[in-house]
Formats: C-alpha cells, structure tokens, sequence
C-alpha cells in the first residue's frame, strides 16, 4: 500500500487530543526557578537609572539578568541575508516599545519573581513616540530609530525595494483608466493556544539544555549561541513539538534569556509567558500601507501597476526587510503585468516589533491586489472572473523581477471557482488555458515579455 | 433595515521555500534489525503535519510500511538542521531531505540483500516490506531478514542521509529588482469565492461560504492538507471581519489583552466550506508537493472584501471590516474623485492626505 496520496491520521493526533503530548510547560524538573521580564512601560524613553540590586537582595531571588550580562547584545537574526542587527536582547538605555524587556529575573515561584521585577529601581525620561507610518517621512517626525525612521540597508545601501520593469510612462499614458486605491490590513496576534514558554536546564558538564516551542530548531540554537557565544555543541535544544505557531514563534523571544538566567543561578529555570503578555508582549503580524495604481485598457487588459508600499516593522527590524522583499517580488498577484514601478519602505514605529505570520508579506498584497482588481472589474463594467483570467499568468509568463513561470494554475484554479458556484464563463473565458499565451490572449503589449521556461 | 447578499472573488500565488532560497533542510534514518525505520530530522511540527507528512515520504522512498515509520524531531542532538517551519518549506524542502535519506538508506539496504541472495542489487525491488528480485519474485526475502543479516551476519549498520539546498539567489540589480535565480523553490496558486450577509443596521458582517480550490501539486495526505486549507479560511476570515490588535490603528490604545477584548474566529464563525483541490505536480517536490500551508489564509480577505462591496456598495479596504466601519461607510457613501481618466478611491487614507507637502516618499500616478 502506498503511503503517500493516502488519508493516514495524523502522527501525532491521539496523543494531542487525549493530552499526552509532551509541550514545554509539561516538563517537570525538580528545583527548577520562575521567570519574570521587567517590562517598559513607555513607548519610547530613555532609560536614566537602573538598579537592581534591591530585587538581587530578596530572599528567593536567584539571579536577576540585564543587558551588561549579555555577551553579543546585538544580533541580526538575518545576518546571514545581509540583514544587520539593530534590536537588543535586554533594552539598553533605551526602551522603544511598551513591553519591551529590560530586566528578567529567576526566583522559587512567580509570585516572588514578579515581586522581585517590582522592587527593580528604574527611571525613565519620555520620548516622543511615533505610530502612524505615513507620518514617519516628515521633516518634523520624531526620529526614533539610530538607523532614522525608515529601514536603509537594503542590498547594503538601498533605503527601499523597488522594482522597475518595462516602460511605465508608456503605460500611464496609452491607459483608457488609471485607478488609485489604498489597502491597510490590519496587525494580528498569532494566537497560540500555548503562549510563549521555555526552560532552560544548566547540565552538570556545562551544557544548556533548552526545552523550547520554538518552530525552527536549529534557528533558535544558532541564536542562543550567538548571543551567548558558545560553539553550537554547548547547547541542546528539545522541542519539536509546538501548540500552535503561525510564525510568532520564529522569534527567539524566551530561550536566549532563560539560558542567561540558568547560566547565572546554576538551577533550572522556567519561562512561561501569561495570556496578557502574548496578547500584548509578543510580537503581531504587521499593520500594511499599500496604495496601488493600476493604468488599465477598456476591455481590461492591465498595461502596468505603480505602487507604494509601507511597512509598519515596529520598534525593530527584525523579518521585516525579508518580508518586505517577499511581498515586492509578488505585487503583481496571478497576472502579469508588463510595466512596472514598485517602492516599498520598511518604517519604524513605537510598537512591538512585527514578525512572520502564515502568508509573511504576501498576505497582505494578495488583499491589495485582489480588492484592486475587483473595483477595476467594477469600474470598467467587466465580469470579475474574466478580467482575471484575461490577465492571469499563463507558462512562459514572466513576473516583475524577471522570473520565468513555469507551471501559473491560476487559470483553473479560478474556472473551478467559477463552476463550483455557477458562475457562467463565456465560451473563450471557459476553454482558455493556462499553456502558453497565443492570439486573443497575446496582445502586443504581452509580446516581449514572454520567456522561455527552459531557461530556468 | 435589511440583510444583503453579496459574493466576491480572488485568486492569489504563493510561493514554497524561503523568499531567495539558501534555506537548507537535512535528515538521516536508521534501520533497526528487525528493518523498523527511525528518522531524525530538525523540522519542528507545529500542527502543519510535518511528522505524519516526512513519515509517509520515507515509508514510499524505502518501500516499507507506514506503521514502521518512527519520526523523531525532537532535539538538536539527534536530529539534523532544518531551517524551520515556516516559509510553506516543510512538506517542499524538508519533505526533500527525508525522501534523499530514504533513497540513500534504500540503497544500503539492497547492498546488504544483494549479497544476501547473490543478485546484483540493481535487479532488486523493494515493495511493502519486501525485497523482490526483478522476474523471479519467488525469491523475495523481508527487509527484516536483510536487516537482521546487516546486523549479525555482515557487521553494518543500514543509514542514510538526505539535504535539500536550492542555493541563495541574489539580487543582481538594484535599480530593478531582476533576480539572477527563482527565488522560490515552487508557486502554488489558489482562487476562491466568498459570500456573505452584511446587516445595513448593525453593520454586521457574516460570512456564509466559501469555495477555494488550492492547486497543491500533489496531495502527499489529502486529509491534512484539507486541515490546512480550511483552518486556512477561518484565519483568513478573521483577518476579514474580525481580528485587529490596535482597534483604532495606528493608536496603541485599547489593545485587547484577553481573549475576551481581542476577537479570534472561533466555531460560531464557521461558514460552509467547499473545497476543491487541483494537481498539477511540481517538477521538483517530493512526488509533485507544492506548499500551500501559508497561502490558506491569503484568498479569503478580498474575496470578503468584495463581497462586501456587491452587498452593499461601499468598498471597505481597511481591516477587519467591523460592524462600525461598515456603518460609518454606509453614512459616508464614498465615490471616487475622478480627475480625467484618473479614479481616485480611498483619498482620505493616502499618504498624500497625512504626510507634509515635502516628504520623503511620495505616491504620484503622474510623477
């Protein structure tokens, strides 16, 4: 019997729904510490006096970690793609989002490290804040990131991602229509069932054992050792198993701290995050500022696309460039487009630093394309379903950034659409397929771009 | 007061793998002696299905049973790097290294039942468990028996090891973005249709059904991907009409902490849901896989978003649309400027209305 294409049970299932997997927060180990984060409570402020000795002095207070404990304070989670590191693990100085961790601290029950993040002496001096990303480019916007509002590091020196194709001219002004739009999706939370949670177990040969949700192994031991600089033999982690990610548990946001901690008090430690903090604390899918142009013919051929796009990135950088750069390579949706003027900007903010979620940076394009096209449709007085398929990529297409696409099945994915809810295609719209683009589907404009898939 | 009916459209692609690739998945397996697998990967399960889905590609590759499959990922001692669950890469990428490691230790294990029958192993087959010389089937022997002789009798120990790398494509230029490589390591592609029920008095939206075919290459499981489609659509539905961490975005005030102030979808929000899947294989996935994981929650908010707009003729473009905004649109009853052959919708939330005269970054159709 063939195990693949077949309706086998999840591996895991029973053991998820009759509670016998095994999550972080139900490894038992003896002795083991409680954590707990001095948080900011500003959105933006310098930090004037910190002292922590007051919370190091209580009784059941094992180890109390700053920023001064860190060995690389700084990381860039993607140095490896260029990406440099702009974000502290432990706020320095400075705080720049309300939740930000400053301090944490490992004492023998919650209640008592929560008292000892209370008796944490700190002062702040306030700062002007910035929230709405279409105020960051002003002249008189507080500049609240050292790199200014804006992320400029693009392919090392570009302070955006553009793409440029074709003639945009040509096609602004040979366009019957030119319609403008403006998309904001909003920020989520991931929403995990099982908050953020971690323990950290010091061994007795000097290794950590990190017991971790996170959704990427081997990323969150590559982090760990580089903040902590150890060789990657030095540290264990066991995870694996996660209740429920959708990309917020990419960050690394518990083990590299709880590890510090257990480092510090030689016990074990254990991080586990309330409801209140993820909702508030953990990092949410970004808010978007999208404005889309489109210079359209009157039978709905789409001749090209201008837009702009904004990226609310939070207090930090974080995924954000990479997730920008994603969402730019897709502006163009299933179609294509043959001239083409993309900028998008990733923008800092004073909130919690946004990260991946399921769809990163494509999610939110999807929405503004799509809802673009369905005005165009409106607009011109064309069948949504046809403009689609009249412009939708077919093999041989190429997209924006000079891809050649070999296998495009937007053309019956949306004729299935069409016959799941009796909608009605005319008789050229219903046989048109997905092969490459000839006669009434090749119009002039479409010509050159084609490609050949065999190249790539 | 009225409830309408509307419906709308999408179709969107995605793409598997890591934006510009350089992202690496590895796995090995080992064969015990009575031929039962262990396969150690690093790719975290975090309910996508990782475990069943890597499981069923080795039982395939080997030719042994599912049931004899274990699958541990549950350290970084044991098992191999996998960049990680995200990026649609698990069944795509790391899928890959789990069907190289089977075909490697395959290889092994018909070494061994090579010299075990006296056949040249390339004559051999193995198929449920068994290995099959080609035209004498007679003389099949259990993968048991050739691991149990691999053990006692030849002194080896049956392996193999498996990585998937598409290597990181660079931008090449600046000014336009081209890439000298695909970056992605495959495009899955999706529509689908929404209909809904708005309210004109309370403004509430409903989402009735949705239609979605998703072309996933090939159904490694349909079940799970079914899971992932569907539980897709309810994310994206609170995407929709319902989710939003700053209610008056882009003030911080009045985040929701509790589950009681910040609205997830939960069953009551379920709409009926048809799906239908499509297979055009990829080239190069595991048995024709795309990755579809992440796209499931892409379709769904324009297609809402238009249906909105067929129910009641106001275009909503910020999410989520909340009763209260699909009230204050009906009040407003917005129609686009049009200036020449130019249609201006949503004036009052472009940059050009918040930012000063001489910004920065500008947005002109003209410029």
């Amino acid at each position: 019997m063939k195990a693949v294409g077949a309706r086998l049970p999840r591996y895991d299932g029973i053991a998820h729904v009759t509670g016998r997997s095994t999550y972080v927060d139900d490894v038992r180990i003896p002795g083991t510490l409680w954590v707990k984060a001095l948080r900011s409570p500003h959105h933006n402020a310098a930090i004037t006096k910190l002292d922590t000795s007051p919370a190091e002095k209580l009784k059941g207070v094992h180890a109390v970690v700053t920023a001064a404990d860190v060995p690389l304070l700084v990381y860039g989670h993607l140095s490896a793609l260029g990406i440099p590191g702009d974000e502290p693990l432990l706020a320095d100085g400075e705080v720049r989002y309300q939740g930000q961790p400053i301090a944490v601290v490992a004492a023998e029950s919650e209640e008592l490290a929560m008292a000892a993040v209370e008796a944490i002496r700190i002062e702040y001096e306030e700062r002007p804040a910035l929230f709405d990303i279409r105020k960051a480019f002003d002249p008189d916007a507080p500049v609240i990131h050292e790199w200014g509002n804006w992320y400029p590091h693009f392919e090392g020196e570009l302070d955006r991602r553009q793409i440029r194709k074709g003639d945009i001219e040509w096609a602004f002004d040979k366009a019957d229509t030119i319609v403008q739009g403006v998309y904001r999706p909003a920020a989520i939370e991931h929403v995990p069932l099982e908050t953020q949670v971690c323990q950290v177990v010091p061994e007795a040969d000097g290794r950590l054992t990190i017991y971790s949700c996170t959704q990427a192994l081997y990323f969150s031991l590559g982090v760990v050792c580089a903040h902590l600089q150890l060789p990657l033999n030095k540290v264990k982690v066991v995870g694996g198993t996660v209740g429920g990610g959708f990309g917020g548990k990419v960050d690394t946001a518990t083990e590299t701290m709880c590890a510090l901690l257990a480092q510090k008090s030689g016990r074990p430690v254990k991080w586990r995050w309330t409801r209140e903090e993820e909702f508030l604390c953990s990092s949410t899918r970004a808010p978007w500022h999208m404005e889309i142009a489109d210079a359209v013919t009157k039978d709905g051929w789409i001749l090209g696309r201008k837009m702009l796009t904004l990226h609310d990135s939070g207090a930090y950088a974080r995924f954000s460039p990479y997730g920008l750069t994603k969402h730019s390579f897709h502006h163009a949706g299933a179609y294509t487009i043959p001239n083409i003027h993309f900028d998008g900007y990733v923008v800092f903010t004073n909130r919690v630093p946004t990260t991946a979620m399921r769809g990163f940076g494509v999610t939110s394009v999807s929405f503004a394309v799509e809802t673009h096209l369905s005005r165009i449709a409106v607009e011109l007085g064309i069948d949504p379903f046809e403009l689609r398929l009249k412009n939708a990529n077919r093999i041989g297409d190429t997209t924006p950034n000079g891809v050649v696409l070999t296998d495009p099945s937007t053309v019956p994915t949306i004729q299935a659409i069409a016959d799941a809810i009796g909608h009605e295609l005319t008789a050229e719209y219903r046989t048109t397929t997905r092969d490459t683009r000839s006669g009434a589907f090749l119009p002039d404009h479409l010509v050159s771009q084609l490609g050949n898939p065999e190249e790539h | 007061m009225a409830t309408h009916k509307g419906r709308g459209v999408s179709a969107i692609e995605y793409p598997t793998g890591m934006n510009q690739n350089g992202d690496p998945s590895q796995a090995w397996i080992k064969i015990k002696p009575d031929g039962r697998v262990d396969v150690f990967a690093g790719t975290s399960d975090i309910g996508n299905g990782s475990k069943t889905i890597q499981s069923q590609i080795v039982a395939d590759a080997l030719g042994v049973p599912y049931d004899w499959i274990t699958y541990d990922n549950s350290n970084t001692d044991s098992s191999p790097l996998c960049t990680g669950t995200f990026a649609s890469r698990a069944t795509f990428v790391a899928g890959m290294a789990a069907k190289k490691a089977a075909e490697s230790a395959r290889t092994k294990l018909l070494e061994i039942a090579g010299k075990l029958l006296e056949i040249d192993p390339a004559d051999l087959d193995v198929v449920d468990g068994e290995v099959i010389p080609k035209g004498a089937p007679q003389k099949k022997i259990s993968v048991a028996d050739v691991a149990g002789a691999a053990t006692w009798v030849y002194g080896e120990l049956i392996t193999g090891t498996g990585a998937q790398l598409k290597p990181y494509a660079a931008i090449v230029d600046n000014e336009t973005g081209r890439v000298d490589l695909p970056p992605h390591s495959a495009i899955s592609y999706a529509a689908c249709a929404a209909e809904v029920e708005v309210d004109d008095e309370t403004g509430h939206v409903t989402v009735t059904h949705l239609w979605q075919c998703f072309d996933v290459g090939h159904a490694l499981n349909p079940t799970l991907v079914e899971g992932q489609i569907e539980g897709g659509a309810m994310q994206g539905l609170g995407l929709s009409v319902l989710e939003n961490c700053y209610p008056y975005y882009p003030s911080v005030e009045h985040r929701g902490g509790q589950f009681g102030s910040y609205l997830a979808p939960g069953m009551e929000d379920l709409p009926q849901i048809d799906t239908i899947i499509i297979e055009n294989p990829s080239a190069d996935g595991p048995y024709g896989a795309k990755g579809i994981g992440e796209m499931a929650n892409n379709p769904q908010p324009p297609a809402i978003t238009a249906a909105v707009y067929d129910a009641i003729g106001v275009w909503i473009t910020e999410l989520p649309i909340t009763p209260e905004r699909v009230l204050r649109a009906l009040e407003a009853k917005a129609k686009p400027r049009r200036e020449g052959k130019v249609v201006i919708f949503d004036e009052e939330l472009s940059l050009a209305k918040f930012a000063h005269a001489d910004v920065a970054v500008k947005f002109d159709v003209h410029a």
